[in-house]
């Protein structure tokens, strides 16, 4: 049979690709959908309510675009999006609700505690931690330095 | 140190029975298995508990098929993908009979036929049932990501196939005509359960709603579609199938790391038993009316013939993957199928029909399998495999043998 390493090119060589123009293109038009819905979100935020500061509407654009991610992903419409727009659909926050709610729906059946709650964050957890994380440093570089 | 062995008599096959999804009802096989479920869910709270119920049921339809009760078989024996063999051993435990769970992953099914075909040669035993299920969704939930998550498939990922099957290996030849299972034999109230009438007027109730889920159209154990060419029921085979030998594998890693390439890691273990079985029986290709390898899928496929051109065998036209040719190209699922019961169900529905039509004289099933867990790919190991071949042939009737099962 082939060496080892002749039979790991051949295979890296002769594997099927990711169509990279097809699925580019459709995470660049997807993933821009969903911004420009958020901001949509958080101009009638600010219609609304004229006196709101410029936070807090991005904090409320937030909850309402986490709402939506969630929302899509208990319905089943989020992995469909998902599987064609790749990255567009993953990087907004509502990819970051669907990493976490689609476990805790997946999990639902081993129970509240061990089910939900230990593994709603299988996926999610990487981020919260690096995210925390950095926080961190950066607040340490904040107070030290500037 | 031979790997090859002949059968010094003949174990025959008595029945094959497969309950398969939706989805897998749709693809190419769609109208030869015995039960289509219309819904992966059966009724049940998970995937995992309907991954059970349907490998139970599946020996259970493969028993009555066979014309046998289960006091008739001597030893069960079955695998899955799942964690400690659990949706098989759950399925056990409605059985009176022993129980051995054997996991090679995707080749369990190959490894229950060679070791109940050795036991049945030795004269350990008379019946012996070899079954394997997979599911989609528990595999995926296991080995992959929740269901629900919206992230893209790799092209070269694999479709775990929903599916059931069983096949009844037997010390004594089959009868012509294949015993005909309803759907009460498959869903039923137990009728040794000591309940009150209030639970038990429950249970009926969820039997009526289990058999709505039977797909009526496509279903092979559905009375009006025994006229149908592709059903083995209320017809005579002219043909018996018997399991005459075969050749154990050896685990083979050329070392692929990329676990949604399951096709390249498989395919040199295929190679590795195919080459071994042709050495050591002296048989080439060209005795074999068919080769069918398991679920190695298109670029599997593809892997395994270059790997076989290099040591200078050709597989013929007639060779089949079992998974790659187990889906329509419009379902999507790039490399097609694959799972502990993608070739059980394909060999139970597709091959032994023809093996009994008396199409098929010889066969040889080389199902593979990658071994890996969750967290062998995080800890950088890379993935092994492994492939067992066996080698079926068909025989003639005798012209007096016609008798019905009464």
């Amino acid at each position: 049979m082939l060496e080892r390493k002749e039979y790991q090119k051949y295979v890296e060589d002769n594997s099927p690709k990711s169509p990279m123009t097809r699925t580019l293109f459709a995470a660049f038009v997807v993933g821009g959908i969903i911004c420009c819905i958020g901001e949509g979100i958080g101009d009638i935020i600010k219609l609304i309510f004229e006196d709101m500061p410029e936070k807090e509407v991005a904090i409320w654009e937030s909850c309402i675009m986490i709402f939506l991610g969630s929302f899509l992903t208990a319905i089943g419409v989020y992995d469909r999006l998902g599987r064609f727009a790749g990255g567009g659909s993953i990087i907004p926050i509502t990819g970051f609700a669907n990493s976490v709610t689609s476990p805790a729906i997946e999990y639902n059946r081993e129970g509240v505690f061990f089910g939900i709650c230990a593994k709603m964050f299988v996926i999610a957890g990487p981020i919260i931690v690096f995210s925390v994380a950095a926080s961190f440093l950066v607040g340490l570089i904040g107070y030290f330095c500037v | 140190m031979k790997r090859t062995f002949r059968l010094n008599r003949p174990v025959y096959i008595k029945s094959g029975f497969t309950i398969v999804g939706p989805k897998e009802g749709d693809g190419n096989f769609g109208d030869r298995f015995d039960i289509v479920l219309s819904d992966d869910l059966w009724c049940e709270k998970s995937y995992e508990k309907c991954e059970s119920k349907m490998h139970r049921d599946a020996i259970t339809g493969a028993i009555k098929k066979a014309g046998l009760n289960r006091e008739d078989i001597d030893i069960m024996m079955g695998g899955d993908l799942l964690n400690e063999l659990s949706s098989t051993s759950l399925a056990a435990r409605n059985f009176p009979t022993a129980f051995l769970g054997l996991y090679n992953a995707c080749s369990t099914f190959s490894e229950a036929m060679l070791i109940a075909s050795m036991l049945i040669d030795g004269g350990f035993a008379n019946n012996i049932t070899c079954s394997t299920s997979s599911h989609y969704s528990s595999a995926e939930r296991q080995y992959r990501f929740p269901l629900e998550l919206g992230n893209q498939r790799t092209p070269t990922a694999q479709w775990t196939v929903t599916c059931a099957g069983c096949t009844v290996l037997s010390s004594t030849p089959p009868k012509r005509y294949n015993c005909e299972v309803y759907e009460d034999d498959i869903i039923a109230v137990d009728k040794g359960l000591q309940v009150d009438d209030k639970t038990l007027e429950k249970y009926k109730k969820s039997v009526e709603k289990q058999k709505l889920v039977i797909d009526k159209g496509r279903s092979n154990i559905i009375r009006d579609n025994f006229a149908h060419d592709n059903n083995d029921y209320g017809k005579a085979n002219s043909h018996y199938a018997v399991v005459t030998g075969g050749t154990l594998g050896r685990v083979i890693d050329l070392g692929i790391d990329d676990e949604a390439n399951m096709g390249a890691a498989m395919a040199p273990a295929a190679c590795d038993t195919i080459i071994t079985h042709f050495e050591e029986s002296g048989l080439s290709p060209s005795d074999y009316d068919g080769i069918f390898t398991g679920d190695l899928g298109r670029f599997g496929k593809q892997t395994l013939e270059y790997l076989l051109s290099k040591e200078g065998i050709t597989l013929p036209t007639y060779y089949m993957d079992a998974g790659a040719s187990y889906f329509t190209a419009e379902q999507k699922t790039f490399q097609g199928g694959s799972g502990a019961g993608c070739i059980n169900t394909v060999f139970n529905g597709y091959i032994l029909k023809r093996l009994q039509r008396g199409e098929l004289k010889r066969i040889l099933v080389v199902p593979t399998g990658a071994l890996l867990n969750k967290d062998t790919p995080l800890q950088k190991e890379t993935i092994p495999g492994i492939s067992h071949a066996f080698t079926v042939e068909s025989r003639p009737f005798d012209k007096i043998d016609t008798k019905k099962y009464s």
